[in-house]
């Protein structure tokens, strides 16, 4: 299972970014988020969100010395009690998937199945590819 | 304080000096954020004598209270300075990210003052506060000016004037993320602050109330917004979408500089023509999830614009009489990358057209052929006016200041109101907008009232009945109306979601900041909030008299729909009696000491 973004269809209006940082951690920020908007240019909206391996190759796990980055029925999520922020993981993800924040990964975690970027993008730019 | 930054920043551009404060509480329950701050600020710390290019003029940067939550569509920042064009009031709201941006850098109020010596850009990342040389972005469009300070601060969110900006082109515009705070100058007086740019990080935590609630409020209007009727259609064409109804089933379509209210040649302008052929995507504000925005990309011409808006249209396209809608986009995109407002600009355009097709300004003086439906005229003119060349020079000035000059003939000609030229509802037709016009303190403006729906189809909210032919009653309607809007421009609230939230704020109030408020509560703010930006107004000189309808109101609609209805002199004073008595003002337009008192406000008159 993973968020598969359509870039073509993406507005650029940053609604994923904002839900998914409320809904695990209690507040709005954009840099708490697992998922981020590129808006590159006019034409170019670009969400960057994990895979789970369908386009890469768990570079993000491999990169890690604390086992902080970890997987579990095919989701990679982070491991909050080993993490230090080193940044190997977000130097390794050839997706620019995964990001440090004040000493923390942040990623996707795919919210337990029930993606909420997903279910609040308007624009069907995220979708959920099982 | 949950749902604040906390904190306000004042940057002296002079000194280099930045000074942060914390936000009173007592003062964010009384003003909310956004449009609330403005009012305040501007009335506390700007010397309403001085001119709007001075240095001591402030440029006040305000999220909105919802803005940085995950309200829907509530992404919104305002944009305060002395206007450019009159010297008065001035404000501008955009979708860009700054104001977003700024609340998770800790900030509510961003206030920027004097003059830097050289030509600069202000870089925020939190705590931080640093003043840089812009010399190498001279001249750059916004576009490239937001790239290149991209380049080198990093993940910042940019808010750039252009070529127009710099010149003190008086309409120039502030452009964030492709949208623009347009009305008024702003980017002028930014120029005339030799402020290039402005860079904002911010990586802090916006904290709310009641975050579950919050999100189960989310779902809820995020429900409510994509099932509405309205969404499919405002998605596909944007705010164009009833263009074709203005034109022709109002009749109230403004057409070669107010001369019709019909469009004839409208069939390339209209969205339902041109999205499907050049709109490749969707574009839209932070926090938004029903796009208006469309990325327009060009066949004829090479170019890509945010647009085409129906403002635009109007004012690049009917205004001018240009039929073809590439024209119409390129014009957009030059504006916005120069950093020009389009309404003005399409103002002035239509207005040298008017003079040139009446043979008040001969083809030498303008330098092109300048017919209604010339587009490329139209393109050129943009050109001059940008880099005030020629005699762009005097058109930068505006319609009114470019009016004066050339004399009485060309007075005839000139459509300003308060000096700002207007937006496109023909408001011969529309007549509680006429007065909307006038009584609006940055001049000529659709958005403070926002009342052209309600007139345009008879009900929104409490009012039903309304008759757009009927100058009665619509002093207490535009006041209301009024008080309404400021609440949306204070919580950051898009005002195309007015049909959705109306003033139902209560619960999302207690989920965000933790504190209902009612409708009557709210509406007492907004009351406040016009009253101090009128306030305002007066002590920056503004008269009974300058509240005026430009002479082609006064002449009957020619044809379609509306054909025939016009402002007599005696309506137009009449409404604004009627007005100045439902905001509790004396007949000279004066707040009196009751209504100061009432809404607490008595220290701003002294």
């Amino acid at each position: 299972m993973r968020v598969k973004a359509i870039p073509e269809n993406c507005s650029g209006c940053m609604v994923c970014e904002i839900v998914c940082s409320l809904k695990h951690w209690n507040v709005i920020n954009r840099y708490k988020s697992g998922i981020r908007i590129e808006r590159k240019s006019v034409v170019e909206d670009i969400p960057h969100v994990c895979s789970h391996g369908r386009e890469c190759q768990f570079e993000c796990i491999s990169a890690c010395k604390f086992d902080a980055m970890k997987r579990k029925n095919g989701v990679v999520y982070v491991d909050y009690e080993k993490c230090v922020g080193c940044k190997a993981c977000e130097k390794a993800c050839p997706l620019n998937a995964v990001w440090i924040h004040e000493k923390k990964a942040y990623k996707c975690d795919l919210c337990g199945g029930d993606p909420q970027c997903v279910r609040f993008c308007s624009q069907n730019a995220l979708v959920l590819e099982v | 304080m949950y749902c604040y930054g906390g904190k306000i920043l004042e940057v002296n551009l002079s000194t280099g000096e930045g000074i942060k404060k914390a936000l009173d509480e007592k003062l964010a329950s009384k003003y909310l954020g956004g449009d609330g701050f403005g009012a305040y600020f501007m009335n506390k710390i700007v010397d309403p004598s001085i001119d709007a290019f001075s240095p001591e003029n402030a440029i006040i940067i305000a999220p909105g209270l919802l803005t940085g939550t995950v309200v829907p569509t509530a992404g919104k920042t305002a944009f305060f300075s002395k206007s450019a064009m009159n010297n008065g009031w001035n404000e501008s709201v955009m979708g860009g990210r700054i104001g977003f941006t700024l609340k998770q850098a800790g900030y509510d109020v961003l206030i920027i003052r004097g003059k830097a010596s050289k030509l600069s850009y202000l870089v925020i990342k939190d705590d931080e506060v640093i003043i840089k040389s812009a010399e190498h972005l001279k001249g750059e469009t916004t576009r490239k000016t937001a790239e290149e300070i991209k380049k080198d601060e990093g993940d910042v969110i940019v808010a750039s004037i252009g070529i127009a900006g710099e010149k003190l082109v008086r309409f120039a515009c502030v452009d964030c993320d492709e949208r623009q705070a347009g009305r008024g100058g702003i980017g002028a007086v930014m120029g005339s602050k030799n402020l290039k740019a402005i860079a904002v990080q911010g990586t802090k935590d916006i904290k709310v109330a009641k975050p579950d609630k919050l999100y189960k409020l989310m779902e809820k209007y995020y429900e409510e917004m994509i099932n509405h009727p309205s969404f499919e259609a405002d998605g596909k064409y944007g705010t164009g979408e009833f263009l074709e109804w203005m034109n022709s089933e109002r009749g109230t379509f403004p057409t070669r500089n107010w001369r019709e209210g019909v469009f004839d040649e409208r069939k390339e302008i209209d969205p339902y023509y041109w999205a499907p052929r050049f709109a490749v995507k969707n574009k839209a504000c932070i926090q938004c999830i029903k796009p208006c925005g469309k990325a327009f990309v060009m066949k004829e011409f090479e170019g890509v614009v945010d647009g085409v808006e129906y403002e635009t249209l109007f004012a690049l396209g009917s205004n001018c009489g240009v039929a073809g809608i590439e024209h119409v986009a390129k014009a957009n995109e030059l504006c916005d990358l120069y950093g020009m407002d389009t309404i003005s600009t399409g103002g002035v355009i239509g207005f040298v057209m008017d003079l040139y097709e009446n043979g008040i300004l001969s083809k030498e003086e303008v330098g092109v052929e300048a017919n209604f439906g010339n587009g490329d005229a139209m393109l050129e003119l943009i050109e001059k006016i940008a880099h005030r060349k020629e005699i762009g020079d005097l058109l930068a000035e505006g319609v009114k200041r470019a009016a004066e000059k050339l004399g009485k003939e060309a007075e005839k000609y000139a459509v300003h109101v308060r000096g700002l030229e207007p937006p496109a509802y023909d408001v011969r037709g529309i007549k509680g907008m006429a007065l909307a016009f006038m009584s609006s303190p940055r001049g000529a403006c659709h958005l403070r009232s926002g009342a052209y729906a309600l007139e345009l189809t008879g009900k929104f909210w409490k009012f039903e009945g309304v008759d757009r032919f009927s100058s009665e009653n619509k002093g207490i309607e535009i006041a209301e109306m009024e008080n309404f809007m400021a609440v949306y421009d204070a919580l950051g609230v898009c005002k195309f979601s007015r049909g959705i939230f109306l003033l139902n704020f209560e619960e999302i109030l207690d989920a965000a900041i933790g504190k209902k408020l009612s409708e009557e509560e709210l509406l007492k703010i907004g009351e406040r909030i016009c009253n101090l930006k009128h306030i305002f107004n007066i002590k920056a000189g503004w008269k009974k008299e300058d509240c005026k309808l430009p002479e082609k109101m006064h002449q009957p609609i020619p044809k379609g729909v509306s054909k025939g209805s016009y402002i007599s002199k005696e309506e137009e004073r009449k409404m604004l009696e009627d007005y100045f008595k439902a905001r509790g003002w004396d007949k000279n337009g004066i707040p009196t000491k009751k209504k100061l008192e009432e809404l607490d406000i008595e220290e701003f008159m002294k």
